[in-house]
């Protein structure tokens, strides 16, 4: 008897173990939906998203967003219902690959990349789960991206664009009229600030949060950028070496924010907020971040690039993707075209200040003032290589190494980061 | 006896299974099949999304041992782990001693030596970062305040920013979280040491030196011994004070074998598999070498 109620206890202690092991990425609300689909009753949809607010207690928390969102839909459809886990940027890419290795996907997921599951075979392409009326309001532009090999299995989410912010205080404490157009200009500029006592005059995020797209900000000022023209990896090309010399140039000057390859930038943004930056590469969705910390009086403008201000800028788009695994795509459909046709994607903007993706949405935003420098530049914007399968290996090795290419050799450091973009 | 029928002897052979068989079914399953599951996929070709792709044979340590920061890391790790281990054993050794005598307010200060150990590790790592930032940190502005600083901001204020400075504070950090533990095991393993080695110590006229060498210390060894092999393993597998501080950077010259794994895990599962084992080895191989050089098998010279 005893053997019997001690072997139980340590079946389920184990269960007990390993569900916490699997759970440990999702909050333990995973599963479940399957048995509420064999009795007929109402279906559970999970869904797992970005946070694109200040985390889970902030006001714009993506938690409160979804969750207005979701009781709107419940109410108007009473049979589904959508549990939403929002993730940090940090950690959602792993705590989605832990899903996946433990069987356990969501239904849909709300993220940055959506290409490498379609290797997998693990998504809904996007015919089956959105209606033709929701598909033509996006943005064709947008829309192709979402293609693989000619398939469409992204859905594009929102987007957003990049410029230049300076802070109008300090350049006029430092005697400085115009925002600089040139790289050239752009060191003079800093060393002005500097002597005036700016402690960051050009904010550098180099650290894992987002340095692939500062760094790619900069390849593209320089006419690089991560492809050449013929679509083969160009991370160590001599442009690129020579913009990271430039880089290491102000850097060793004093003239960045010290150690950029350990700086996220939401800490540089908040340091441009706290007015300690003179000039940052930011988008519309670090305008809420200035706000808050109580700067004003900013200006944006075009990214100098070497010999002029950039024609093009880095665009980013984010996703959303249904997975096939669960069998819910009737429910997906409803609740995607729901999405697309409801006030959410004014509010996402209004909140995150993040860009539309649809033609009704963009229309309605053309009279934002304060957007309308980055509704301009998303015509001619450049996007990540990320449909290129070895994408989010090279992200990983930029987030991680490329900062150190401003303390140490830019050639070996690039050369690092291109010798994995080569591998098999 | 020999009358006994044959399936009640089979039965009282097997009666230890029952006693016994629950705690091996429990290590069975939650410790050796993720060692045998961690291996195995260590041999996988894994995509980014954990779908397995067949099988890579030695390729993924093949790709491990090429990475050019591999060796740093490998190095770096148990550099991490002897200076840790070190300061806090010789700290908590000071520590144990001093709560060990009695004084008034003893009772607070055992208290508050739990608080680093009550806290979240990775809250007490945020709170460290938060005092290291360059422009508002709290220590920085101590040591601005001090003179040891020109100004905030900059370089000088940067310890997290650069290997050679964060390390130390990573350090100091990891030391912090890991001495109340180790104080409170010694404490434990003084209180087993009885009052008449100690009369006879000092009827012998045994100085205070003489005493803590050849008294104390010896008698304390188990104690000290365990505490320090826990501290090991420990030390060894840290990963939030050093992710939450630096996130390895920059580049990987503050990464240990553990953040090094986590972040191959968002590129190459199978090669970070294949780093869990030599993770695993290390330990192995760690605590091997820690037990021979303690001489943990040989008993205490009375």
């Amino acid at each position: 008897m005893s053997k019997r109620i001690a072997g139980a206890a340590t079946i389920g202690l184990a269960a007990v173990l390993a569900l916490s092991a699997c759970g440990s990425g999702s909050d333990g609300n995973g599963g479940g939906d399957g048995g509420d689909k064999a009795a007929g009753g109402p279906v559970t949809l999970k869904m797992v998203a970005a946070d694109y607010g200040d985390g889970p207690t902030a006001e714009n928390s993506g938690d409160k967003f979804w969750k207005s969102v979701v009781d709107e839909f419940q109410a108007a459809n009473p049979d589904i219902k959508v549990e939403v886990q929002v993730i940090n940027w940090n950690d959602i890419d792993k705590q989605v690959a832990t899903m996946v290795q433990n069987g356990q996907v969501p239904d849909i997921l709300q993220t940055g990349d959506y290409s490498g599951f379609v290797q997998d075979g693990l998504l809904h392409k996007v015919d089956e789960v959105l209606s033709p009326n929701t598909q033509s309001d996006l943005l064709e532009k947008f829309a192709e991206f979402g293609k693989v090999d000619g398939t469409a299995y992204g859905i594009p989410f929102v987007s957003s664009a990049r410029a230049l912010f300076y802070n109008k205080d300090l350049f006029e404490k430092a005697g400085i009229a115009e925002p600089p157009k040139t790289w050239d200009e752009l060191k003079a500029d800093a060393e002005k600030l500097k002597k005036a006592g700016v402690s960051q005059p050009f904010g550098l995020p180099l650290g894992q949060e987002e340095a692939q797209a500062e760094s790619f900000l900069w390849f593209m000022g320089n006419g690089g950028g991560y492809k050449d023209d013929s679509g083969k990896w160009a991370i160590d090309s001599p442009q690129n070496v020579e913009t990271f010399t430039f880089i290491k140039g102000l850097h060793d000057a004093g003239l960045t924010t010290p150690n950029p390859g350990t700086k996220d930038r939401k800490t540089v943004w908040e340091d441009f907020a706290a007015g300690k930056v003179g000039m940052v590469n930011g988008g519309p969705m670090s305008i809420p971040i200035f706000e808050s910390g109580g700067l004003t009086n900013y200006g944006v403008t075009a990214i100098p690039g070497k010999s002029g201000p950039m024609d093009t800028t880095l665009g980013v788009e984010d996703w959303i993707m249904a997975f096939n695994k669960n069998g819910h795509q009737e429910q997906i459909r409803k609740f995607f075209d729901f999405f697309y046709s409801s006030s959410a994607v004014q509010k996402i903007s209004d909140t995150y200040k993040l860009l539309p993706v649809t033609k009704s949405g963009i229309e309605k935003l053309s009279s934002d003032e304060k957007l309308k420098p980055f509704l301009d530049a998303l015509p001619n914007a450049t996007f990540y290589p990320f449909t290129d399968p070895k994408w989010s290996e090279v992200n990983t090795a930029i987030k991680q190494t490329i900062g150190s290419a401003v303390s140490g050799d830019p050639a070996k450091v690039l050369g690092e980061i291109q010798k994995i973009a080569e591998g098999s | 006896m020999q009358q006994m029928p044959a399936l009640k002897r089979v039965a009282r052979k097997l009666e230890p299974l029952a006693w016994i068989g629950p705690a091996m079914v429990l290590i069975a399953v939650v410790v050796v099949w993720p060692v045998i599951e961690m291996i195995r996929s260590s041999f996988l070709k894994i995509s980014r999304f954990g779908v397995v792709q067949g099988s890579n044979g030695t390729g993924n340590y093949a790709k491990l041992f090429d990475e050019a920061d591999f060796g740093g890391v490998m190095i770096r790790s148990v550099i991490w782990v002897v200076a840790v281990v070190a300061l806090t054993v010789l700290i908590s050794l000071g520590l144990a001693q001093l709560f060990n005598q009695r004084f008034p307010g003893r009772r607070v200060t055992r208290w508050a030596l739990i608080a680093p150990w009550a806290a979240s590790v990775v809250m007490t790592s945020i709170m460290f970062k938060w005092m290291l930032d360059p422009e508002v940190g709290l220590i920085n502005m101590i040591r601005r305040d001090l003179g040891l600083i020109d100004a905030l901001g900059g370089a000088d204020a940067d310890p997290l920013g650069a290997a050679s400075t964060a390390m130390p504070w990573l350090i100091a950090v990891a030391v912090f979280v890991s001495v109340p533990f180790t104080t409170y095991a010694l404490l434990a393993g003084l209180a087993t040491i009885p009052a008449e080695v100690y009369e006879a110590a000092r009827v012998d006229g045994a100085s205070r030196w003489r005493t803590y060498w050849s008294v104390t210390l010896p008698l304390l060894r188990p104690a000290l011994t365990v505490a320090a092999l826990i501290n090991v393993m420990n030390v060894f597998n840290n990963f939030p004070i050093i992710w939450v501080m630096t996130h390895g950077q920059p580049g990987y010259s503050t990464a240990t074998s553990t953040i090094f794994m986590f972040i191959l895990k968002g590129s190459d599962i199978g090669e970070s598999a294949a780093m869990s084992v030599v993770n695993f080895g290390m330990v192995i191989v760690l605590v091997a070498i820690f037990l021979k050089v303690t001489n943990w098998k040989t008993e205490v010279p009375r």
